[in-house]
C-alpha cells in the first residue's frame, strides 16, 4: 500500500522510512496551529506579566488577537477530526479488510486487531519503560529495543489526543458563550476556564520540555530532527531508538549480515 | 461667645463675598485674591496636629487645566477671609458654589452627587441613619476623585491622551471664540464620557480600598480585584482592550449615575441575582445570552467552601501536571546522567544484537495506520 521503499539509499548511506508526506503535513498543520494558539493565548494568560502586552500586541493586539486564537483553535480541532477519520480509514484498510477477506471478523479478533496498531500502547511498551528504568540505574548495559513506535513516542502521539478533547470543547463554549447560555448554565464556563487555561499550561509545558527534548534539546539531536521534513530516519537514529524495528526491517530486504550493533548512550556517532 | 461673634462676622463676610462674586462671575479668576502669592512656594507645609505631613502648595498650571479652574479658591475655602489666614477647614463638595449651571441657572452644587452616594452600598451610615462599624473607610468624594482617571482627556483620531489637545477643539473654536468657552465645554464633556478614562484607571480606584487586605478583612470582603484580574474580562482590560468591562460597568445599572453602586443584597442592584443576566446583557455586551449565563460565577477566589467545583478541579490540574512533567523531567534528568557513563553497569547483557531475540516473532504489527 505504500508507496515509499522501507529503507533508501543517498550518498552511499542508507535512510529508514518513516512518515508520509500525508503524515508530514498533518504534523506541520498540528504544530503551526498549536504554536499560533500558544502565542495568543500565553499572554491573556499571563497578562500581567511585563511580556504579555508586547507579544499580544504583536500576535495582532486585543481586537485581531482572539480572532487569530479562534482561526487557529478552529484549524486544529478540524485536523483533530481529519486525523480520525485518517486513522479509521487507514484501520479499515489494514485490517478490517484484512479479518474480511478472512471472514475471521468477530468482536475479538477486531479488538486484537486495534490493539495491534502500532500507536496503540502494548505489554512491550510496559516491559520498555521498566527496562529504560534498569538501564538508567546501571542495572544493565543494554537500552530497550523498542519497536516502530517507542513508549514515549506514543505518549507524544497521545497528549494532543487527549489535550484537544480537554481544550477544544471548552474553547468552544467561551467562544460562543452566548449563544451555548440557552443550553447550559453560566457556570460550565466557569469550569471551561480552568480546563482550557490549566490544561493549555501542560500542553505547552509538556511540549516545550518533553517533547522538544526528544526532537530538539537532546545532545544526539541537537538542533533539530530532520525526520519531521524529510520522513525518514538516519541508520544511526534507527539503531539507536527502534532497534527492534531497525533488525526486522534489515532481516526483511535482506539485509540480515549488514545489521550494526545496538548504541549504548553518550556514544559519539554521525547522525 | 467670641464664637458666635466669630461666625457672623464670617457669615457677613461670606455673604458680601457671594454678592461681590456674582456680580462678578464672568471675569472672575482662581487668584482673585492672591492665594498664589505665598501657595506657589513648593515648600509650603508644616506638620498639622496629628503629626501628619500637610503640603500646601498649589501647582497652578495642574490647577488651571482641572475642572475646578473657574472656580475662586474662596469659592471652596468658603472659611477663608482675610490674609493670612487660621487653618482651614476641610472643604465640602456639597456646598454651592458660584458657577451657574447653565441649564437652570443655578448655583452649582455636588450635592445631588453625595446624596446618590448615600444611597449606594458606600454609605457610611446605616439605614437607622447611624455610623456602620469603621466607618472611615467608606469612601468621600475625594478617595475616588483624586486620580488620574478624573483629569481631562481628549480622544483625537483614536488616540487618547491626558490633556485637552488643541486639535480636538479646533473645529469648536472656530464658532465659539470668546474666552475660553470651547475649552471649557469640551473638558467638561470628555472627562464625563465614560470610554475615555481607561479602564485599569477605574480599576485602580477601587483597588485603593478594595486590595487593601486590612480594609477587606474589617469589613469581611473577597478579594475582588485580584479574582477579576483572573478573569478574562480583567486580563483583556491588563492587554489594553477598551471593549472588555471594568468595575462600574457591572456594578453600576445600565444608564445610571455611577456613583449608586448598591450591594447584591439590594433588589435594584446591577449584581443582585434577579438583575444579573440583563446586566450581562447591558451595552450589547452579551446580548445573546439567556438569563442561565447569570450563574456565571465572576469573582472566583477558590476557597473551599464557596467554590469547590473551581477549588477540586485546579487541584487536578496540579495534579496531573505535576505527575506528567516530573515524571518525565525525571526521566530527561537520569538519562543525561547515564550518558556518563555508556557503557558501565552492575550487570553486563552480553546478548547478541539480534540473533536469538525474540524480534523475528513478533512480527505481527502492521505498516499502516
Amino acid at each position: 500500500m505504500s508507496k515509499y521503499d522501507p529503507i533508501v539509499y543517498k550518498d552511499g548511506k542508507r535512510y529508514f522510512y518513516r512518515f508520509s508526506a500525508h503524515q508530514r503535513i498533518q504534523h506541520v498543520v498540528l504544530f503551526s496551529s498549536v504554536l499560533i494558539l500558544a502565542l495568543t493565548g500565553f499572554p491573556l494568560r499571563h497578562a500581567d506579566q511585563a511580556w504579555a502586552k508586547p507579544l499580544y500586541n504583536f500576535m495582532g493586539g486585543t481586537e485581531y488577537a482572539p480572532m487569530v486564537h479562534r482561526a487557529a483553535g478552529t484549524v486544529l480541532l478540524a485536523l483533530f477530526v481529519y486525523h480520525t477519520i485518517y486513522w479509521m480509514v487507514k484501520f479499515y484498510q489494514n485490517h478490517i479488510v484484512k479479518l474480511q477477506q478472512q471472514n475471521q471478523l468477530t468482536v475479538g479478533n477486531f479488538i486484537r486487531e486495534f490493539f495491534s496498531q502500532e500507536m496503540i500502547p502494548n505489554k512491550k511498551d510496559l516491559v520498555d519503560i521498566i527496562h529504560l528504568w534498569k538501564y538508567l540505574f546501571y542495572f544493565t548495559n543494554r537500552p530497550p529495543r523498542h519497536e516502530k513506535m517507542s513508549w514515549r513516542e506514543k505518549f507524544d502521539y497521545f497528549a494532543p489526543y487527549w489535550g484537544i478533547p480537554i481544550l477544544g470543547p471548552a474553547g468552544v463554549a467561551l467562544w460562543w458563550r452566548d449563544e451555548l447560555s440557552h443550553v447550559m448554565p453560566g457556570f460550565v464556563l466557569n469550569a471551561a476556564y480552568i480546563m482550557h487555561t490549566d490544561e493549555a499550561l501542560l500542553a505547552v509545558l509538556f511540549l516545550f520540555f518533553v517533547h522538544w527534548y526528544n526532537v530538539h534539546y537532546a545532545p544526539e539531536k541537537f538542533p533539530a530532527a530532520k525526520v519531521w521534513l524529510t520522513g525518514y530516519l538516519t541508520e544511526n537514529e534507527m539503531i539507536h531508538e527502534h532497534y527492534a524495528d531497525y533488525v526486522k526491517v534489515m532481516i526483511a530486504a535482506g539485509l540480515e549480515d549488514e545489521i550494526k550493533p545496538q548504541h549504548f548512550a553518550g556514544e559519539r556517532y554521525e547522525w | 461667645m467670641q464664637i458666635a461673634i466669630y461666625n457672623k462676622t464670617v457669615t457677613f463676610l461670606l455673604i458680601s463675598l457671594f454678592a461681590l462674586t456674582a456680580l462678578m462671575a464672568e471675569t472672575a479668576i482662581a487668584n482673585e485674591l492672591n492665594c498664589l502669592m505665598c501657595h506657589k512656594h513648593r515648600g509650603l507645609s508644616r506638620i498639622d496636629e496629628n503629626g501628619e505631613f500637610r503640603l500646601f502648595y498649589i501647582n497652578s498650571e495642574l490647577f488651571n487645566s482641572g475642572p475646578h479652574r473657574r472656580n475662586r479658591c474662596q469659592d471652596c475655602h468658603s472659611d477663608i477671609d482675610r490674609i493670612p489666614h487660621k487653618p482651614a477647614k476641610k472643604v465640602s463638595c456639597t456646598q454651592q458654589c458660584h458657577i451657574a449651571e447653565p441649564s437652570g441657572n443655578k448655583k452649582f452644587s455636588h450635592k445631588n452627587v453625595a446624596e446618590t452616594l448615600a444611597s449606594s452600598v458606600h454609605n457610611k451610615y446605616d439605614k437607622d441613619g447611624k455610623l456602620k462599624p469603621h466607618s472611615d473607610d467608606y469612601p468621600v468624594c475625594k478617595d475616588c476623585h483624586d486620580q488620574p482617571l478624573y483629569r481631562p482627556v481628549s480622544v483625537f483620531k483614536g488616540v487618547a491622551k491626558h490633556g485637552v489637545s488643541e486639535r480636538s477643539i479646533s473645529r469648536c473654536k472656530s464658532c465659539h471664540t470668546s474666552g475660553n468657552f470651547a475649552e471649557d465645554f469640551y473638558e467638561h464633556v470628555t472627562t464625563r464620557l465614560h470610554k475615555t478614562r481607561f479602564s485599569k484607571e477605574i480599576i485602580s480606584v477601587c483597588a485603593k480600598c478594595h486590595a487593601d487586605p486590612a480594609l477587606r478583612k474589617r469589613h469581611k470582603l473577597d478579594d475582588v480585584v485580584t479574582s477579576y484580574k483572573e478573569t478574562f474580562h480583567g486580563k483583556m482590560v491588563e492587554l489594553g482592550s477598551e471593549k472588555t468591562p471594568d468595575c462600574i460597568d457591572c456594578h453600576v445599572v445600565e444608564g445610571e449615575n455611577n456613583h449608586l453602586i448598591e450591594a447584591k443584597t439590594v433588589p435594584s442592584s446591577s449584581v443582585h441575582k434577579n438583575n444579573v443576566a440583563n446586566t450581562c446583557r447591558a451595552s450589547d455586551c452579551h446580548k445573546n445570552a439567556s438569563d442561565q449565563l447569570a450563574s456565571f460565577q465572576t469573582h472566583v477566589t477558590y476557597d473551599r467552601e464557596k467554590y469547590p467545583m473551581q477549588f477540586y478541579m485546579l487541584i487536578g490540574f496540579k495534579a496531573l501536571m505535576a505527575i506528567v512533567l516530573y515524571f518525565f523531567l525525571t526521566l530527561i534528568f537520569f538519562e543525561l546522567l547515564r550518558r556518563l557513563f555508556p557503557r558501565f553497569a552492575f550487570f553486563k547483557d552480553n546478548k547478541p544484537h539480534h540473533k536469538n531475540t525474540n524480534t523475528r516473532s513478533q512480527s505481527s504489527t502492521d505498516n499502516g495506520g
